[in-house]
């Protein structure tokens, strides 16, 4: 069995890199392709087309096409993803100072979509028809129609300019070193409450459906009754058989979501000032920086790749038979 | 049914949220603190982070104001209001003198400023950094702009000929024969030598991380929070050091607008640059802000290429565009344009017609040319006079079976611009010339218009100080690359030669009234309106100095009220 699994990981983890090298390659030459160009922000009006070429040979941008990509596969495979025109440093130092900071947002944020995701679908269930589920079902769907801009800045209008209760942007106050530690995080907490928010409420409302759905369909199958005609106790039922048997798919929907969080949450970070990778996302890409596009492009895709691989672990673990599909 | 039992066994589960919420009841109290400012530093809220703090490659306004308090120049720009023109005044210089032909200057450099790790500043610093930003390998933000100097073949400056140091704080300059050198050419922060001289100089640009910021200005550099703030702290050790002044000024990055002035109405942060004008009521409501509108420099226009940019793609010629070619067809359409409208909507009273490329804030070369009015007979009678009639009653006029309909690109994500555009289809369609609006990235639309590959556009300017009308209005390509319209006229790129190498700033001003008559004759664009940008800032602020140069100059100066 352990072959299996270690083929079946081996198997993954060799499409995934197949995959990515795609995605980076067509990505390289779609950059490449794309108008705008990268040297223009560099260049004084003043300067000589001369000095503009010297530029692009500095970026390695005078060479042709293939002879860059070549280069970009060399340095690839040492692990060298090259050196960000904008930060003038190498692309996997400017994501290490950017990525820790989407990390434990978007993991945050995760754990708080997940949980009261949960929550009020059992919450909700329980209460099935009554006005409370009802209001529940249809407020979850207009948070989910809400854009994130709108939530945002309805957000900071009302907790932070209307009622003081928060500071509108930013990851701490200037002042935060001469807190104690409680008192940074304290000052992290209350700088991270509407960015979460604002970032959790559509996954809280897309996991809440999915739930719900499902828990209703699970807890009126025949399966369920057979349980408590032979007197399993409902705990026992909810715990081993409702919970895992309603899970699987919003499992799968996880997974994906945790990817996309991981990627950067660009609308929740402009808003609120915030330092992660959808900020450096957008302005590698405005900035034509193609090494700091690829180098995010590569961190995100290997992240989502894991996430996914991450959800199917869980839900291969809820389900026998769901691992067995994957090592076949 | 089991629902009773499913609500008892998740009842307990419910528990745990109860001390979650305590802890967070406990925690918020402490933080939801009010804004309440800090009274001896100022906030400045700024869109984006800056890239580099090393002022050889300060590219971006922000960075050149960092750098600018960090390290000292030689010679400080200000305003002169009065003849509208920018004035130096010592900084590390504490005085200079010409020589007798101004082909050379000598500096007195003052004797008490130090680098932020205790090393004095000397002559040797200059002539480093003079080196530094003029070496090819470098390729600085300064690199191929020394034309004043002595130069080698690969435009370094030849510093034994160029540089005198008689003692280590007086320096002599000695610029190139026949050259007009003024203090813009010595217009730039000085590096410290015994930092840079240790590394690389080929692998510069890649060494952000290893340069340590040891600086001699106004303030020193604390900290930089990456997308967040950068922190500079008054720098006690300079003689601009003043205790009653600012202790601290930090630069918060908040790049969302609508969250800048938020913060701004809360006292979160102090000052903010580009304030909408529909903005304006709201915070005129809040009588501790201050807005203050900054003398106008900058212009919108409409481009229209004056050649026909499919025979120079193809065959690298030049010959007239065969919609705008003609001067009679540019001015009808000027004719065609309702500026007052796009003032009225968008800029009220912080708008003012543009006819030419001389902003007013150049008071003695800005001339008072009346501009032309918006009049769609005008434009018709002009455009008939050219030749093009509507000869097959379509509603769009031709000319030798040619139809004047083309593409107009604007920038994505520019509201005034896009009105601007809107108006211009219709009042364009109504004396019988098609447009075809695309909206395109700046990054795309700028290398289109180095490759003078497009008919229509509209963009804005900055005007740089001291004027500079020879790179964007002189015929030759390879010295104007900014002539993006490609307008050609003999007179003017004789007036601009003649401008550049003049001494006299009476000739100068002349010269540009000369100049700015010619261009309104020919109209090679549609100049549209001058903007008076508008800062607002926390009325605790004082000695804040608006001048057409940026508000954070000379902020060294400023002190907060408490």
């Amino acid at each position: 069995m352990n072959k299996e699994i270690i083929l079946s990981l081996t198997k993954r983890l060799v499409t995934s890199i197949v995959v990515l090298l795609l995605m980076l390659s067509f990505l390289f030459v779609l950059l490449r392709y794309s108008p705008g160009d990268p040297t223009q922000k560099f260049i004084s009006p003043k300067l000589s087309s001369k000095l503009v070429l010297k530029i692009k040979e500095s970026f390695g941008l005078d060479k042709p096409v293939l002879k860059q990509y070549q280069s970009f596969l060399i340095n690839l495979s040492t692990g060298d993803l090259g050196i960000s025109y904008t930060y003038r440093e190498p692309v996997t130092s400017v994501i290490g100072r950017y990525l820790p900071f989407t990390v434990i947002f978007s993991s945050l944020s995760f754990i708080i979509q997940i949980s009261l995701g949960l929550f009020l679908a059992l919450y909700s269930i329980k209460r099935k028809g009554s006005w409370i589920d009802t209001f529940i079902k249809k407020f979850s769907l207009s948070v989910y129609a809400l854009p994130s801009f709108v939530t945002g800045v309805l957000l900071v209008y009302l907790f932070s300019w209307k009622l003081n209760l928060f500071p509108s942007s930013g990851l701490k106050s200037f002042d935060d070193q001469s807190l104690s530690f409680f008192g940074q995080l304290g000052d992290y907490t209350s700088h991270m409450i509407l960015p979460l928010i604002t970032l959790s409420l559509g996954g809280i409302a897309v996991f809440y459906k999915y739930l719900r759905d499902n828990l209703d369909e699970t807890f009126n199958a025949h399966f369920v009754m057979n349980l408590r005609s032979y007197g399993v106790t409902e705990k026992e039922i909810i715990k081993k058989h409702v919970i895992p048997n309603s899970i699987g798919p919003m499992i799968s929907v996880a997974g994906v979501e945790l990817g996309i969080l991981l990627s950067g949450a660009l609308i929740t970070e402009v808003i609120f000032g915030l330092p992660g990778m959808g900020r450096l996302a957008i302005n590698a890409i405005l900035g034509r920086d193609y090494p700091l596009i690829i180098g995010i492009t590569f961190v995100s895709g290997v992240l989502i790749i894991l996430s996914n691989l991450l959800a199917d672990l869980v839900r291969a673990k809820l389900d026998r038979r769901i691992f067995q599909g994957m090592i076949n | 049914m089991n629902i009773y039992n499913f609500k008892r066994c998740y009842m307990k589960k419910n528990l745990f949220i109860i001390p979650v919420l305590l802890v967070l009841i406990t925690i918020f109290p402490s933080c939801s603190k009010k804004s309440s400012p800090v009274s001896n530093q100022v906030i400045v809220g700024i869109d984006s982070d800056i890239e580099s703090l090393n002022p050889l490659f300060s590219f971006s306004g922000y960075e050149n104001n960092i750098s600018e308090l960090l390290y000292l120049k030689l010679v400080q720009s200000d305003w002169d209001y009065e003849n509208g023109a920018l004035i130096y005044k010592p900084m590390l210089a504490k005085s200079w003198k010409w020589n007798g032909d101004s082909s050379a200057i000598t500096f007195y450099l003052r004797d008490d400023v130090t680098w932020s790790d205790g090393k004095k500043v000397t002559a040797e610093d200059v002539v480093f950094s003079f080196d530094v930003y003029s070496d090819e390998d470098i390729q600085s933000k300064l690199y191929d702009t020394f034309d004043n100097f002595l130069l080698d073949k690969s435009k370094h400056i030849i510093l034994d000929k160029t540089f005198e140091i008689k003692d280590p704080y007086t320096l002599t300059i000695k610029f190139k024969k026949n050259s007009n050198p003024s203090f813009i050419d010595v217009d730039l922060p000085v590096i410290p030598k015994h930092i840079y001289d240790k590394l690389d100089r080929k692998k510069f640009i890649t060494l952000e991380k290893d340069i340590t910021p040891v600086t001699d200005g106004p303030f020193n550099f604390t900290k930089w929070d990456k997308n967040q703030a950068i922190i500079l702290t008054a720098n006690k050790n300079s003689f601009l050091y003043n205790p009653k002044h600012i202790q601290k000024i930090i630069f918060k990055i908040v790049p969302d607008y609508n969250s800048r002035l938020t913060q701004l109405k809360k006292g979160e942060i102090d000052l903010m640059e580009d304030v909408r004008t529909d903005d304006l009521p709201s915070l005129k409501s809040l009588n501790f802000i201050q807005i203050s509108p900054l003398p106008e420099r900058e212009y919108d226009y409409i481009g229209w290429n004056n050649i026909d940019p499919e025979v120079f793609k193809k065959k690298k010629k030049i010959v007239p565009n065969k919609l705008f070619g003609d001067p009679l067809v540019r001015k009808a359409l000027t004719f065609a344009v309702n500026r007052q409208e796009i003032i009225d909507e968008y800029l009220g009273k912080y708008g003012q017609i543009a006819f030419g490329p001389v902003a007013p804030i150049f008071k003695k070369s800005f001339s008072n040319l009346t501009p032309l009015v918006f009049s769609l007979d005008s434009a018709k009678f002009y455009l008939k006079k050219a030749g093009w009639n509507d000869t097959d009653r379509d509603g769009i006029l031709d000319k030798n079976g040619i139809k004047f309909s083309f593409s107009f690109y604007i920038t994505a994500g520019n509201p005034r611009r896009e009105f601007a555009s809107t108006l211009l289809k219709n009042n364009f369609k109504s004396i019988g010339i098609d447009i075809n609006i695309k909206k395109i990235d700046l990054q795309v639309l700028i290398p289109k218009l180095f490759a003078k590959e497009i008919n229509a556009w509209m963009l804005g300017w900055v005007v740089g100080i001291p004027l500079d009308l020879y790179t964007f209005w002189h015929s030759s390509s390879e010295a104007s690359q900014l002539n993006f319209a490609s307008y050609k006229n003999n007179m003017v790129d004789k007036y601009l030669e003649k401008y550049e190498n003049v001494k006299s700033e009476k000739l100068k001003s002349e010269l540009a009234k000369k100049i700015q008559a010619l261009i309104h004759k020919d109209q090679p664009v549609t100049f549209l309106y001058w903007i008076q940008n508008l800062i607002a800032y926390n009325k605790r602020i004082q000695n804040v100095k608006i001048t057409p140069l940026e508000p954070i100059h000379y902020s060294w100066n400023w002190s907060v009220n408490k």
